[in-house]
């Protein structure tokens, strides 16, 4: 009887092995026939999309992938990095759980909700202020003015890439200030006593000693991002392009998915999308590994947190 | 200036600016949800749990359908994901306990909790839909399970952890086989712990959308078949929000509302259960 136990436990276990590799194996061998057209490098760097003439390549939906989370991610971590410290460092006791969970609220908003609500809220917003605004400012900075022109629509690489960073927020906050909360006070009260300002404690105690932490939490957000599809498929727009403003449409490779995944009449195309997935699992189970192990090392470094 | 005002001055900077993180991001939580709120409660009628749609560009009808569908999906994705997880956690914590295989399917079940879920979409489509030939109700639960499995798993082995040793030794010292110490007196202490981790795991993929895209589909009609394509009532809300007509939008926002604050109560009971029975360790 107990060995009946433990084999149906081992095998329920081993369950999450086989879906792991059964999506490996499947998503290969629905995608070998684009593989067989277009090569693996080749695939990648073409910034053809054509359906009718059939010729597939990722780099549009490849760069739009990179673009959007390169730029939540530019957002979205600083502002992390000041919850996390708000939350540690500055807030009153009776205030830390409080703001704490409501922020983490932010991660339970299902993803359909943040793109539904930027397609319907945020994106004419930021066509009629915000967008103007930066057009009038940075846009005429040199350099990086490039970026900021165009003509702004709000359903743009800018606006799906801000309502990432809102999604990604909570991940990377809560990580952080688990990470903050795990420097020893000991070590802390040392600085102080030697009459270092809170920034400085901050800045030179506790975030070297979660560095490993910090990094976990960005690259699970960074994971996140990469594969989050309903939050940006209202308001990227879905066109393949290689772009230099972010006031142009674009498309991820999970918003190709999404769009046109049921839609694809023929053979090469239904492939292709399938050789989009398997490029995508591989990139973000690639990431999470990496953040995995930030995390487990730093788990090591400080065994008693979580 | 001095270098001691210098000093506290940048401190004061940076702590004004932190405060004013946590102020940007508790913004969006209260406009996104009261954007929500707002346009969700003047669509909100008795009509709309209880009709099903009306043809596209006729105003009136529910969403009823939708529910319905939602509700079966979910449903049977419970009874397949929740068992193979939590007996999943129970062999890592029990029989694979400090084993280098338990670490590793753990850390495997942590990355695929975060995996795309539109490549479980896609996989699902694949290994079901496209050999049944059509999109189905059983497809989307099966695509919603696999999202399930790692995050039930992961649950139950952290709370099966917490469970101190020494009761499952009092246990053996009676003569009790492994299973039955599981059963009776692991499970017994864990309960608490499991059933909030299988509630908050059914409130995240209540809320997902894109695996349901390319398995379940939609269904503008009325149906318990789970063996045809079904509506559910995100895949709707997204139907909705990118038709012409401003009577699928408000129905769209009132359908949004209802899921957001259902996931949402869920999410924040649930977190209150483990905080109450787990917070002070």
């Amino acid at each position: 009887m107990d060995i009946l136990f433990y084999m149906l436990t081992a095998l329920a276990a081993l369950a999450i092995v086989a879906v792991t590799a059964g999506i490996f194996y499947i998503l290969i061998r629905e995608s070998y026939p684009a593989i067989k057209k277009f090569g693996v490098i080749r695939f990648i760097l073409a910034k053809d999309w054509d359906p009718y003439r059939e010729v597939f390549g990722a780099a549009t939906n490849l760069f739009g992938t990179a673009i959007t989370t390169c730029l939540s991610l530019v957002i979205s971590v600083p502002v992390a990095l000041g919850i996390a410290i708000f939350v540690t460092e500055i807030a009153p006791d009776f205030l830390k759980g409080p703001i704490g969970a409501a922020i983490e609220l932010l991660a339970a908003i299902p993803s359909i909700i943040y793109g539904f609500w930027g397609f319907f809220t945020l994106a004419p917003i930021m066509a009629n202020h915000i967008e103007p605004f930066l057009m009038d400012t940075l846009g005429k900075v040199p350099v990086m003015g490039p970026l900021f022109q165009g003509t702004p629509m709000g359903i743009d690489l800018l606006t799906a890439s801000l309502i990432l960073s809102i999604m990604i927020i909570p991940f990377t906050a809560s990580i952080s200030r688990d990470a903050f909360n795990l420097t020893p006070e000991i070590v802390k009260e040392s600085a102080y006593a030697v009459g270092a300002t809170r920034w400085e404690v901050v800045k030179n105690v506790v975030i070297p000693y979660s560095r490993l932490g910090i990094f976990g939490g960005v690259a699970l957000s960074l994971g996140r991002a990469l594969g989050e599809t309903m939050a940006v498929a209202f308001v990227l727009g879905n066109t393949h392009q290689i772009t230099s403003s972010l006031f142009d449409t674009a498309a991820t490779i999970t918003v190709t998915l999404a769009n046109e995944f049921t839609e694809a009449a023929s053979k090469t195309y239904l492939a292709s999308l399938f050789y989009l997935a398997l490029l995508l699992f591989i990139i973000s189970f690639a990431i999470l590994a990496l953040a995995k192990v930030f995390l487990i090392r730093y788990q090591k470094k400080n065994p008693g947190g979580h | 200036m001095e270098r001691e005002t210098r000093r506290k001055l940048q401190s004061a900077v940076a702590l004004v600016l932190s405060t004013l993180a946590a102020l940007f991001g508790l913004f969006w939580l209260v406009f996104i949800l009261g954007s929500v709120l707002v346009h969700g409660m003047r669509a909100l009628s008795p009509g709309f749990f209880l009709h099903d749609p009306t043809p596209a560009g006729i105003p009136g009808g529910g969403m009823r359908n939708a529910f319905v569908g939602q509700l079966l999906i979910t449903f049977f994705a419970t009874l397949i994901g929740v068992p193979v997880g939590i007996l999943g956690g129970t062999f890592l914590a029990e029989y694979a306990r400090g084993k280098r295989l338990a670490h590793y399917v753990s850390v495997l079940a942590d990355i695929m909790v975060t995996v795309p879920t539109i490549v479980v979409g896609t996989f699902i489509y694949a290994v079901m839909v496209k050999p049944m030939g059509h999109f189905s109700g059983w497809a989307g639960a099966v695509a919603l399970a696999v999202i399930m499995i790692p995050v039930v798993l992961r649950t139950t082995e952290n709370m099966l952890t917490l469970v101190p040793w020494t009761l499952r030794e009092a246990a053996f010292a009676l003569g009790a086989p492994y299973y039955k110490v599981i059963i009776q007196v692991v499970y017994r202490g864990a309960i608490t712990g499991i059933f909030t981790g299988v509630l908050l795991s059914i409130a995240r993929v209540a809320g997902e959308t894109a695996p349901l895209l390319f398995t379940s589909f939609n269904n503008t009609f009325f149906s318990g078949n789970m063996n045809g394509p079904m509506a559910s009532l995100t895949v709707t809300i997204f139907q909705y929000a990118m038709g012409p007509y401003d009577d699928w939008h408000a129905q769209a926002w009132a359908a949004a509302l209802v899921i957001t604050f259902a996931i949402l109560v869920v999410t924040v009971v649930g977190r209150m259960v483990i905080k109450l029975r787990y917070g002070k360790k």
